[in-house]
């Protein structure tokens, strides 16, 4: 046949003759058209950042969301579609919120990232549905107080990293935080970390704290904590990233 | 229900936190009352009538039973009967109120427990297991159940009673069935925070002793079991004096 592939990239999410699923690798194509979101361990704790396109100065830049809050020790960035994002969140939210009300206690964050995988994979083997077009970094501090950092895949496989970034600019991205990761940091070593590596992606070598997110989750509160534009100024400015036109 | 459905099967893919995983159908729990529905001959069921003693120490907790089952109390239908069993690498629960009840709660706790092991990569705390005992009495098929968890985990021992409808308490020491006052008046006034493991057996096979002479729903010896951080051991005694220590 001579459109042979077309028979396996179209509708439901079936083998090609060599073993590949189309369906999802085009929802991996569709995470490096999103901007980056990076992950980092620390021993203090875990730190996301997102880099948000602010695509018009007309556009509220808070209405972008990419990291969201699951949970009281939980967070989660996403690369990829947004709207999928939030069904994948919701859904973390919600398991989080059961296992509260099953065992009185919180969610470990691997338990987390391994329910939310499981859900993506069953959208891998089911009829007239796609795959999940995001991937998340689920990072966050266990009942016990160990930081943990993992990221989904729209295959459905959890992984677990020190350090990781999804979404564009991800080889770039990776190839900083593996040059650059030490197992020492503090949080705000985490935070310059990722900010650091985001900032190599951009042309200028510069960040706008109004187009990034920053959250953290540190071991002492077992606490989401987002920092605002005014909280992240002077991280950039420490690492002589601040954006010049301003 | 939650938003969230299942695409292969269409069930909901969040689970009621209320309701066993396995063992039991979901539909039984929307007839929960239908259980005890006339047609059940209430005076074939099989009763533990019961005195079951929880007491907590320092180096572990100590469970005494009879071995008592009855119908209404009148009439011993078995002499025998093993009312603690092991549900937990470091927990026991007792058996009070309907046998069939109660073995059948036993089996579906003793496979969350197992689940829940495998899945977190370490055992459940033992407040954890008495909350899902909780929701289970209270969402889920079981009636007329009224047992005694107890054992220990990293924050130390732990008793709970959990009764029918759902009600967790946590306390130093419990006592769960028909002969519970006469239990309790023999450890009342005799216990003490700081008593050894070994003086709290003694004394919980003493309560079951006393309850054993009066209550028409206990006796037939006593079973004792031991859980320390190590292990869970079981013993049978055919005369509660056998169980005391020499």
């Amino acid at each position: 046949m001579q459109d042979n592939q077309q028979a396996y990239d179209r509708g439901m999410t079936i083998f090609s003759p060599d073993g590949r699923l189309y369906q999802v690798e085009y929802a991996r194509e569709a995470i490096k058209r999103g901007t980056a979101s990076v992950g980092v361990r620390t021993d203090d704790g875990v730190v996301l950042v997102a880099d948000r396109q602010v695509r018009s100065p007309l556009l509220e830049a808070d209405s972008i969301e990419k990291l969201h809050r699951v949970d009281d020790h939980v967070a989660v960035a996403s690369a990829g579609h947004v709207a999928d994002a939030r069904q994948l969140v919701e859904f973390a939210r919600t398991q989080a919120q059961r296992h509260r009300l099953r065992y009185d206690e919180p969610i470990d964050v691997e338990t987390l990232a391994k329910e939310v995988t499981d859900y993506i994979q069953r959208y891998t083997q089911s009829g007239g549905v796609r795959p999940f077009g995001v991937a998340l970094v689920i990072a966050g501090v266990d009942p016990d107080g160990t930081p943990r950092v993992f990221e989904t895949d729209p295959s459905g496989t959890p992984y677990e990293w020190t350090a990781t970034a999804v979404g564009g600019d991800h080889t770039a991205l990776m190839g900083y935080l593996e040059e650059h990761y030490r197992d020492d940091l503090d949080l705000d070593g985490g935070i310059a970390l990722a900010l650091a590596a985001l900032a190599e992606t951009h042309d200028d070598d510069s960040l706008d704290a109004d187009s990034l997110e920053v959250t953290t989750v540190d071991v002492e509160s077992h606490t989401v904590r987002s920092l605002d534009a005014d909280d992240i100024s002077p991280h950039l400015a420490e690492l002589n990233l601040e954006d010049d036109d301003e | 229900m939650s938003d969230f459905t299942d695409p292969i099967t269409g069930a909901d893919a969040v689970g009621d936190p209320t309701a066993p995983e396995i063992g039991v159908s979901g539909e039984l729990g929307a007839h929960r009352l239908d259980t005890q529905t006339p047609d059940r001959d209430d005076a074939a069921v099989n009763k533990t009538g019961t005195t079951t003693v929880g007491i907590a120490t320092e180096d572990g907790v100590v469970v005494a039973t009879d071995r008592r089952a009855s119908l209404g109390g009148r009439f011993v239908s078995n002499k025998s009967v093993q009312k603690v069993e092991q549900i937990h690498p470091t927990a026991v629960m007792t058996l009070v109120g309907s046998v069939g009840g109660a073995q059948s709660f036993i089996r579906s706790l003793r496979a969350e427990a197992d689940l829940y092991e495998v899945r977190h990569g370490e055992a459940m705390s033992i407040h954890a297991l008495s909350t899902l005992a909780g929701n289970f009495a209270r969402g889920g098929p079981w009636f007329a159940i009224n047992p005694i968890i107890a054992g220990t985990d990293e924050n130390g021992s732990h008793v709970y009673s959990v009764d029918p409808a759902g009600g967790v308490m946590a306390d130093d020491y419990t006592v769960t069935g028909s002969g519970m006052q006469l239990a309790y008046g023999t450890i009342e006034g005799e216990y003490d925070h700081g008593m050894s493991l070994g003086a709290a057996r003694d004394l919980a096979v003493r309560a079951v002793a006393a309850a054993s002479e009066r209550d028409t729903g206990s006796g037939n010896g006593v079973v004792v079991a031991t859980v320390t951080d190590e292990d869970v051991s079981i013993e049978e005694f055919d005369e509660t004096d056998a169980a005391l220590a020499v």
